[in-house]
């Protein structure tokens, strides 16, 4: 195999894919990348057996082949290099020579058969989402993931596929955030699947704003084709829990936000809540929201914000990152809690189908 | 459901509505089943799994708060989801003192803690033998970390070390709600060590302590010997301090005489203040007793009291022990209680404390050891200084640790006369005045036989 091709498309091409690869493993392979130099690009693909990215750069094909190579000594290498252009040759024993200006690399792999290939999925159930839908589905939802291991159904985004509607759903116990995207799909393609954590940040890497992503569902896995990359899972098995049962009924009360004002009095009050009780409280009188924290023997911190408030007078203390999270991670200028009282979760809403539970936090005296 | 556990969670149910919203009772708790009652552990059938997710995250120390309001104490609380049969049940353990943070869980953590709400300074006889170390404590409860640091208390058996440093620990605790408390004796200190390095989770092992605002260890000596679990503790103890945190120890001896304990750790221990507890005296006895009765409303003659305060002298817990018999074969039999009574009920307890009594010869053998002069030299007629004077000290402790006459004491030292015996005691008496290295010599001896 001997190709060439600029810096900057080697880098790209690696960049979509080492991420996948895990720096310990048991099995050498899994540290290397696979190259199949065709026609005129070259495909490269990583997998730790639970999730696989493919993507390709184009290149100057001079003689087809396949190979692997460690994938992070060969970025490592491909980064440094003085020059543009570069040239790879990889002889019969998987040893590739790496050429660039001045530099001269020879770097040992291993055979291509070694690699084992990405699932095939054929006969799956497919639907198309647009990439940009997805990507900020995601966004609103993949922060209230739950990293604790023994609730292994938690790790990862329900992906629910119903009445023509793609629900995700991520939750850790004391919040849950929720997106609807309106979809297209035959009543046959209902389903529900979870998405594991590592799948879902790679997916999040990889969509962009323009385009679509073909979904297909296998059994126990799951692909994500978006066009020039692909990527695929394996599903986390196990029911999601019933979320529903989480959302509050009725609010009392709506007050609406601005999201950068608000999010910007709790990042600065946050800085006095104290590690250990770590909660920041809201006291709503009328048109107006005190937020308060402090932590004993350190020190205290208030702000006002003035809001359209009417409703009684009174307080709610929540977990200050909890409530930053999603105001972080959504793109609208005005958002809205819902609360009924001090001891029932709050509601963060916004105009499109998105919703955010979180558990209010004990107010001690 | 069986009817008791029907019984019970309906109780459970009562206790916990209070303490969580209308709307979380009927959401969360009102489709649990409680299929399981022991008493350390109640299981309950959850209809999907979010619920177990949900209440353990939000509502377990309402839980475990409801569970101690009703029963009286914690109880372990699992879930078993429908798909998992009775018999293959996860155990999800839940510690309120683990899983809930500080500042939420200190109303229920109390209990968990181990701390015992009996033991409190109120309830805390004060006399001459234990002032210092009550004074101590209740300086370091009211300000942690600002006055003594560390504060290590020792003394013997049942002299209330543990009543001391619990009284510590709920009087910090209810004064500032957010302290966090930690208490446990150095022997699970020692076994959780162990638990975390054989599941490799020294990480949240050390978090555990190292986050305690007021650390309290008990029966420090167990460390002895201990090699890695006093390195650990070394490492806590450095932590804590430095981050001006309290630290109180106990121990059944002072922290140089512990055996295999290492010097950096000896003297970290004395680094702060060293509070003795000593044996109660005849006065002070009395008053424990009558405290004692009073809380647990008995009525008793005068003079039993005194019986009781005159012939139990070591150990307060023996005194209580011995009241709650007294006190509980009056009730019973509805007799007159008659010293011999007395004297009848408790004879096993009075022989025990009769054998503790130092003898002379023990006397004789321990200072002779000491000395290292041959025993039969406390005896013998030669009097060369350097066993002149053993001789004599030992004199002085047979005087003062035994009920024995001067004739007596002379008698048991070779047959020297009563004006002899005097001589010796004024002898030490007086080179005790005058060089301290005596008088430490005779009080470590002193100390060693009466343990």
């Amino acid at each position: 195999m001997k190709f060439s091709v600029t810096k900057e498309k080697l880098l790209e091409g690696l960049q979509q894919v080492q991420n996948v690869v895990s720096t310990r493993t048991t099995l050498p392979i899994l540290s290397n990348v696979l190259l199949q130099a065709d026609g005129n690009e070259v495909h490269v693909t990583t997998t730790d057996l639970d999730v696989g990215v493919r993507g390709s750069f184009e290149a100057e094909v001079e003689k087809a082949g396949a190979t692997t190579l460690p994938a992070r000594r060969l970025f490592n290498i491909v980064r440094e290099l003085p020059s543009s252009d570069i040239q790879i040759d990889v002889d019969g024993k998987n040893a590739a020579s790496i050429r660039s200006g001045q530099s001269f690399f020879k770097i040992l792999g291993l055979p291509e058969e070694e690699f084992p290939p990405l699932p095939k999925f054929e006969g799956a159930k497919t639907v198309t989402i647009p990439q940009k839908s997805l990507r900020d589905g995601l966004r609103k939802t993949a922060y209230a993931i739950s990293t604790d291991e023994t609730r292994y159904v938690l790790n990862g985004v329900l992906f629910s596929f119903k009445d023509n509607k793609l629900t995700l759903v991520a939750t850790d116990g004391r919040r849950l955030a929720m997106v609807d995207i309106e979809l297209e799909f035959p009543r046959s393609h209902e389903a529900d699947i979870i998405v594991p954590t590592k799948a879902v940040t790679e997916l999040q890497r990889l969509l962009t704003d323009e385009g679509d992503v073909k979904v297909s569902v296998g059994s126990g896995q799951i692909a994500f084709d978006l066009n020039k990359t692909l990527l695929v899972s394996k599903l986390i098995e196990g029911n999601y829990p019933n979320y529903k049962q989480v959302i509050p009924g009725d609010a009392k009360e709506r007050i609406t936000l601005e999201r950068e004002t608000f999010l910007n009095s709790l990042r600065r009050v946050s800085l006095l809540a104290s590690d250990k009780s770590n909660s920041i409280k809201l006291n709503f009188t009328k048109n107006n929201i005190d937020i308060t924290a402090n932590t004993p023997e350190v020190g205290e911190a208030k702000e006002s914000l003035p809001v359209q408030y009417k409703g009684r007078d009174f307080s709610i203390a929540f977990n200050p990152e909890f409530l930053m999270a999603p105001l972080r991670n959504l793109a609208e200028d005005e958002v809205f809690l819902d609360l009924i009282d001090e001891m029932s979760p709050g509601v963060l809403k916004i105009q499109t189908p998105f919703l955010y539970v979180l558990m209010p936090m004990r107010i001690s005296a | 459901m069986d009817k008791k556990c029907a019984e019970l969670w309906q109780t459970l149910s009562a206790a916990l509505k209070p303490q969580v919203s209308a709307d979380t009772f009927k959401r969360w708790f009102s489709s649990l089943e409680l299929v399981e009652c022991s008493d350390e552990v109640f299981t309950f059938r959850v209809p999907n799994n979010i619920y177990q997710y949900w209440i353990e995250s939000n509502h377990m120390v309402a839980l475990q708060g409801a569970i101690v309001a009703a029963f009286g104490e914690p109880r372990q609380v699992k879930f078993l989801s429908p798909s998992e049969s009775s018999a293959e049940l996860i155990p999800e353990e839940v510690d309120a003192t683990t899983k809930a943070d500080g500042a939420r869980s200190n109303k229920a953590a109390g209990t968990t803690l181990g701390l015992n709400p009996r033991n409190t300074f109120e309830s805390f006889v004060v006399g001459p033998n234990n002032e210092i170390a009550h004074a101590a404590s209740l300086a370091v409860a009211q300000t942690p970390a600002r006055t003594y640091n560390p504060l290590f208390i020792y003394g013997g058996v049942g002299l209330g070390k543990t009543h001391l440093m619990q009284a510590i620990g709920q009087y910090a605790m209810a004064k500032k709600k957010n302290t966090k408390v930690i208490y446990l004796s150095s022997e699970l200190f020692i076994n959780e060590f162990i638990d975390a390095i054989q599941h490799s989770n020294l990480v949240r092992f050390r978090k555990r302590y190292r986050q305690a605002d007021v650390l309290l260890i008990d029966d420090i000596q167990f460390l002895s010997g201990k090699e890695r679990s006093q390195e650990e503790f070394f490492h806590t103890f450095n932590t804590l301090f430095d981050g001006h945190k309290q630290i109180v120890m106990s121990s059944d001896r002072p922290a140089s005489e512990i055996a295999n304990l290492e010097h950096r750790l000896v003297s970290r221990f004395e680094w702060g203040l060293t509070a003795e507890l000593q044996p109660p005296d005849i006065e002070t006895r009395m008053a424990i007793l009558r405290k004692k009765a009073r809380t647990m409303q008995i009525k008793l003659a005068d003079d039993v009291f005194e019986f009781l305060a005159l012939r139990i002298r070591t150990n307060v817990r023996r005194l209580e022990g011995a009241l709650m018999r007294v006190a509980s074969f009056a009730s019973l039999s509805g007799k007159e209680l008659t010293r011999e009574v007395v004297e009848h009920l408790l004879k096993d307890i009075l022989q025990e404390e009769a054998r503790n009594a130092v003898t002379i010869e023990q006397i004789q053998r321990k200072v002779a050891e000491h000395f290292d002069v041959r025993l039969a030299d406390m005896t013998s007629k030669r009097r060369p200084a350097n066993i002149a004077f053993p001789r004599q000290v030992a004199m002085y402790l047979a005087r003062e640790l035994t009920k024995a006459s001067l004739n007596e004491i002379g008698d048991a030292f070779g047959g020297r006369d009563h004006g002899t015996v005097l001589h010796a005691c004024k002898q030490v008496k007086k080179r005790m005045k005058e060089q301290d290295s005596i008088r430490q010599t005779i009080s470590f001896i002193d100390s060693s036989l009466q343990r």
